[in-house]
């Protein structure tokens, strides 16, 4: 605009127009969108499902000649139905970060990141890995993958580190969240298999979440919560009254830790009062006499001595489950996330089995999943076990899976892996001493984080591939790999509800940044084992090997052609083989009341439970319990703390959340910095005081690197996944 | 082979097949929310209004993100908010609540009033409040004035935009975007009467709705305890500075009192001196006034706003101010300005000058912070007109070889005063609730803390400093040093007065 245009333009007494009142103004409705602002209309959209967490909510992103402008959630998508939390509205954002890392970083002889080409990133990294291995074996490197990237790239990972460069151990982040869920399962049904679909959600009577906080978690379940039509009494267990308990008509504010206990009395109590399915129990399981007189020892009475609940009202929510209705179980990170974990879950899955209200409408022993591809990476990452659930011990499942792939079976490792936590036991030990670390954050996320931090320093090599270059762990690595973001490379994410949906590339990743499926390409040629993976040659190329990986298994889904089949049917459910081309786009399992173990039947499993690994004490009283803070933070923060929007959306400072009655007796004040202690470090953060909490518990959520410092590192036996939601705390003013 | 990587890696986007759809009769979503947006238009004392279901909010905060995705924001822009309350009952049950916010429609909307321009406009059929984005010129007194921080001030555009509840999705059927976007359809669109609004109750924790009469309904079925509170308010963050708002009140007032002075003094050098003095001072002040216009060049239109805006009374009384101070200056030096314009000329600088800081008083008084009441406004402002003044006043005495005993007492008696009130302001850090007042006086003693002490501190040297002159009369160097030191800490006193305000606000949630 010219000088004298905008000085005539001020002339005017009254402005009603203008290129002000232009920057907003909208254009009519096309493209199946409603009316939208000139600035970003699109010329075209694609459906692109969203990279944050397990709920997979499809998201239409607005193109303008092919690049992403803007988006907004899918109308028909049968997960979210038009709608999408805020991080989801949020994806393209973080995208255009300056943090991003643009160009391989490699530390120089000053002990500086240094830009280096990809030719001399990938010279170093495969002299690195070749040396140390050659030296120390292939138990001497190990790299841990995330539930953040696609299906295809994590499988490529896999069967690039263990078959193609012959790394014997990895992991991934899904260790630190949903291990405990994939051990219940196998166990109890003999295989990986959430049952459910959401509409069960809708479908139930009766929904009991534990450890679970919809409305800010999963905000895009809760929508489907209340789209139940049935009146449902919703129960909410957490020692916290959070968004959710609050949501609800019942909330049992249990103890911490008290969990296992509560749900052995509930089954002790339905068993006393006959209000089980007997017939169910028969012909479908195993293990219930064995059970039944484990449960002897359990009553209403013992757990509610321990779980600070009134029998009568235990009472009443036994005779509610075991009431006839439409009884459905749901948990997420408050069960997974505990040493006594696998026997939690399992404790809901027996609950869910005596009383057969499992594979009929709205029922269910339901895990919400966490990541957005956990569910991929627990059925195809190749870290502790083969594709699909095979097992790397088995030279008959080696087999299989070799003459799938075509890859020599002798390249195969005949051990199991390290898990996560065992991984980073190694390197302590001195037995593990390179690390590749794929977009994930164990700087900030790995409970106890100081140890991570420490035991670091005892690799000679340390790679990390992310799209950030500053992330908490890409400060400690000796090479940084720039990743491309969700929204720059296409694949499948598989959600909680076993849904296969397609993402979509609908930006250029910037600089030098490469996709994870082309970094894996790379290393594969520089490696030398690039011939193996002839076949992997594109995303699509890959989702057709883990077709025919999954073919016969219980997740099969060999019918889905690609990548258009996915989008055309949104979404499909597994399993889906061959030849089923009738089929209901939601579909829960075991509806047969057969289960995935050879005999058929699911199993009962119980244990003893255990005392509480660091009770609070005298010199340490609190009890930390963590967790999501808000609905506009993800995990570390790498992504979320990157959009203006969603910043404002949360505490920008880390907190910790105190009684009443606690802050009156220390003396404590909203606001004001607090030094929080335990065995393991000692913390500043602000006090926000909250009656949501019991005396005597504090809470701090997870997305501020300081909670890490004072977790303590326990694990379940079982699932080896971290006990993040209990440990000592002291409090002192600072 | 890696160069060849790295030049397929790089090929544009687009190499999947991008689905086209048909333009539908409607949009899609349309099926969702067609109940949650009214069928008629509104009829005589009826207006459209958000309506907030508290029991179906559960804080997944997409309305934010929907709204600025949806409305083409800029990237840090955000119409909408998300706050949360909490409380605990009788039964000692703890109470929580998210509350979602946007503009609140009023039904006598203080920012309206306040809007020097007129580029706020109140739709005769749907009662939506609407800002004129191209009549705005930046001056930002409707953030000010509005009580629930709508209006929100972007740099780079120089103006303020705010919620117009997607005024022209409505007007086709089609719902806001935070209404659109609803998980749990907790926000909709209703009519309401007008009249009706003004003896709803609105929301506990928010500010009194009597001011402007917000219409949007905040709707439950539970009972929220008496003790709820909101989330942030303990939160401890001090208000925007406005520097160019504290020279323009400083000098001004400095000015207007200068002019006093002159027309009162005795001595041709001493009273030119004073007007030289007093037009420095007021052109310094007024520029800085400009310049804290987003968009100074349409700053002609504040005649608009006469009818209710204190802020276009200012405008207009500073600018005549600034005129009949111009003949006066002037009159000393050209001769051609007969005697009786230059004495009737200085009669209206100082009248017109007074009116411009009673103005002042008001537009700030106007807006209904604890802070900014009258009398405080008013001691505040008057006080420095007088004290600065008055310093000024001995410097330039002293200058002349003179002592003036009086204005030196005039400037400790003021300026005495003045830091009394503000002293006793700050005991009310100890009130039991956290009152606007105790919030004031919390960021003065934390978060502005160091200001505060240099405020006190250099009125101290300036009043020991004029205590000095009271017994050795005449030192230029003691006076000027006073006159430096009392402006200064006056600066920081203004400063104070923006940064130390409780801003009443919405419920926020990032404490």
């Amino acid at each position: 605009m010219s000088l004298l245009n905008i000085a005539k333009d001020q002339m005017r007494l009254r402005a009603h127009d203008g290129v002000l009142t232009d920057r907003l103004v909208q254009d009519p409705a096309s493209h199946g969108l409603g009316r939208l602002p000139k600035t970003v209309k699109p010329d075209s959209t694609v459906n692109s499902i969203c990279g944050f967490c397990g709920t997979g909510c499809s998201l239409k992103v607005h193109l303008k000649e092919g690049e992403a402008v803007n988006l907004s959630a899918q109308t028909s998508y049968p997960v979210n139905i038009g709608m999408a939390c805020p991080k989801g509205w949020e994806s393209l954002t973080p995208l255009s970060a300056k943090e991003r890392a643009t160009a391989p970083l490699l530390r120089n002889e000053f002990g500086e990141l240094e830009e280096v080409s990809w030719e001399k990133a990938m010279d170093s990294f495969v002299q690195k890995f070749k040396l140390t291995m050659n030296e120390h074996g292939r138990g001497a490197a190990a790299f841990l993958s995330t539930g953040q990237i696609v299906a295809e790239e994590m499988a490529f990972l896999g069967a690039l580190a263990k078959l193609g460069m012959g790394i014997l151990h990895g992991d991934g982040n899904t260790r630190q969240c949903m291990a405990t869920a994939v051990v219940a399962y196998k166990q109890s049904f003999g295989f990986d298999a959430p049952p459910f679909s959401y509409k069960d959600f809708e479908e139930s009577d009766v929904l009991i979440f534990v450890g679970a906080n919809p409305c800010i978690a999963h905000p895009i379940m809760w929508q489907r919560v209340m789209l139940n039509k049935r009146n449902p009494e919703i129960i909410v267990v957490d020692p916290r009254k959070t968004e959710t308990a609050m949501a609800v008509s019942t909330h049992l504010p249990i103890a911490p830790k008290s969990d296992l206990t509560l749900f052995y009395g509930l089954a002790a109590r339905l068993i006393e009062l006959g209000l089980i399915d007997r017939t169910f129990i028969e012909e479908h399981t195993n293990g219930f006499e064995e059970f039944e007189s484990f449960l002897q020892a359990h009553s209403i009475d013992r757990a509610s001595a321990l779980s600070g609940i009134d029998p009568a009202e235990l009472d009443r929510i036994a005779r509610l489950i075991g009431s006839g209705k439409r009884v459905s179980f749901w948990w997420t990170m408050g069960v997974n996330q505990s040493y006594e974990g696998t026997r939690l879950a399992q404790a809901l899955i027996n609950l869910a089995l005596m009383t057969g209200n499992i594979g009929k409408p709205g029922t269910g022993a339901n895990s919400i999943t966490g990541q957005c591809n956990a569910m991929g990476s627990r059925q195809f990452s190749f870290t502790t076990s083969l594709p699909a659930l095979r097992d790397f011990e088995s030279a008959e499942d080696r087999q299989e899976v070799a003459e799938i792939l075509n890859i020599p079976v002798e390249r195969f490792p005949t051990q199991n892996s390290y898990a996560y936590n065992e991984i980073i036991d190694a390197i302590d030990r001195g037995e593990i001493k390179a690390l590749w670390m794929v977009a994930t954050n164990a700087g900030h996320s790995w409970i106890n984080q100081k140890r991570f931090r420490d035991i670091r320093k005892k690799l000679d090599f340390f790679v990390v591939q992310d799209m950030y270059g500053n992330t908490d762990t890409a400060q400690l690595a000796d090479l940084v790999l720039p990743a491309a973001g969700w929204g720059e490379k296409d694949g499948i994410f598989i959600n909680s509800e076993r849904r296969i949906g397609v993402t979509r590339r609908v930006r250029k990743a910037p600089g030098q940044a490469l996709s994870d499926f082309n970094i894996f390409r790379l290393i594969a040629h520089h490696w030398g084992c690039a011939d193996l993976f002839s076949e992997w040659t594109s995303p699509e190329a890959v989702f057709g090997i883990l077709a025919r990986l999954s073919k016969g298994r219980p997740c099969d889904f060999t019918a889905v052609t690609g990548y258009a089949f996915l989008d055309a049917n949104g979404g499909v459910q597994w399993p889906l083989p061959e030849g089923q081309t009738d089929f209901e786009s939601e579909r829960r399992l075991f509806e047969d009341g057969h289960f995935y173990h050879a005999d058929g039947r699911a199993r009962f499993l119980f244990e003893e439970p255990r005392a509480m690994p660091e009770p609070p004490d005298s010199e340490y009283p609190f009890i930390l319990l963590t967790g999501r803070g808000t609905s506009s933070q993800w995990h570390t923060q790498t992504r979320t703390g990157k959009s203006d929007v969603l910043q404002k959306l949360y505490p920008k400072s880390p907190y910790i959340e105190i009684n009443p009655s606690d802050a009156e007796r220390l003396q404590i004040r909203s606001e004001q910095m607090l030094q929080v202690a335990s065995r393991r470090g000692r913390v500043a953060v602000k006090a926000v005081i909250l009656a949501s909490l019991q005396p005597g518990q504090v809470f701090m959520p997870m997305h501020y690197p300081e909670t890490n410092m004072l977790t303590l590192d326990t694990f379940d036996p079982h699932s080896k996944e971290p006990s993040y939601k209990a440990c000592a705390v002291n409090i002192t003013l600072s | 082979m890696l160069l060849k990587e790295q030049g397929t890696l790089q090929t544009p986007v687009g190499v999947f097949s991008v689905k086209h759809e048909a333009s539908a009769a409607e949009p899609e979503q349309a099926k969702f929310y067609k109940q949650l947006i009214p069928l008629s238009m509104p009829g005589e004392g009826e207006q459209f209004a958000f309506k907030v279901d508290l029991d179906k909010c559960t804080a997944c905060k997409a309305c934010v993100s929907a709204c600025h995705s949806l409305n083409g924001l800029d990237d840090h822009e955000t119409w909408r908010d998300v706050g949360t309350i909490h409380g605990v009952d009788l039964a000692g049950a703890s109470y929580t609540q998210t509350v979602t916010t946007a503009c609140h429609h009023c039904a006598d909307p203080a920012c309206l009033n306040g809007c020097p321009v007129l580029a706020y406009e109140k739709d005769e059929v749907t009662g939506i409040v609407r800002h004129l984005d191209d009549q705005c010129i930046g001056c930002q007194y409707c953030a000010l004035k509005c009580p629930y921080d709508v209006p929100k001030y972007s740099k780079s555009l120089g103006i303020v935009r705010k919620c117009d509840m997607c005024h022209s999705r409505l007007a086709e059927g089609e719902a806001p975007a935070c209404v659109q976007a609803c998980p749990t359809e907790a926000i909709s669109i209703n009519i309401v009467n007008t009249e009706a609004v003004a003896e709803a109750c609105f929301l506990p924790t928010a500010p009194e709705p009597s001011y402007t009469l917000p219409t949007t309904q905040y709707v439950t079925e539970r009972s929220i305890p008496e003790n709820t509170q909101a989330a942030d308010l303990y939160a401890l963050k001090p208000e925007h500075g406005h520097f160019p708002l504290v020279l323009m009140l400083v000098l001004t007032q400095l000015s207007v009192g200068l002019y006093g002075y002159a027309l009162f003094a005795s001595g041709e050098l001493l009273v030119t001196q004073l007007k030289m003095a007093g037009f420095i001072f007021m052109t310094i002040g007024l520029a800085a006034s400009t310049s804290h216009l987003g968009r100074p060049l349409g700053a002609w239109r504040a005649f608009l706003g006469l009818k209710r805006s204190w802020l276009s009374r200012e405008i207009l009384s500073f600018g005549i101010f600034s005129l009949a101070a111009a003949i006066y200056t002037s009159g000393d030096f050209l001769e051609i300005i007969p005697e009786p314009v230059v004495t009737l000329s200085g009669v209206l600088t100082f009248t017109l000058g007074m009116v411009g800081v009673f103005t002042s008083v008001m537009i700030y008084h106007d807006t209904r912070r604890a802070y900014w009441k009258f009398p405080i406004s008013t001691l505040k402002f008057f006080g420095t007109t007088l004290a600065l003044s008055s310093a000024g006043f001995v410097a330039f005495c002293a200058f002349n070889g003179k002592a003036s005993v009086s204005a030196t007492y005039l400037m400790l008696g003021s300026m005495l005063t003045k830091l009394a009130v503000e002293a006793f302001m700050i005991t009310s850090y100890q009130d039991s609730e956290m009152t606007p007042r105790r919030k004031t006086a919390m960021l003065l003693i934390h978060p502005l803390r160091s200001q505060t002490i240099s405020r006190f501190a250099l009125s101290l040297v300036a009043l020991l400093a004029a205590g000095f002159l009271l017994t050795s009369p005449a030192n230029y160097a003691v006076a000027s040093f006073a006159f430096v030191c009392l402006v200064s800490s006056e600066l920081i006193e203004r400063s104070l007065f923006f940064k130390a305000v409780a801003a009443p606000k919405m419920p926020g949630g990032v404490y």
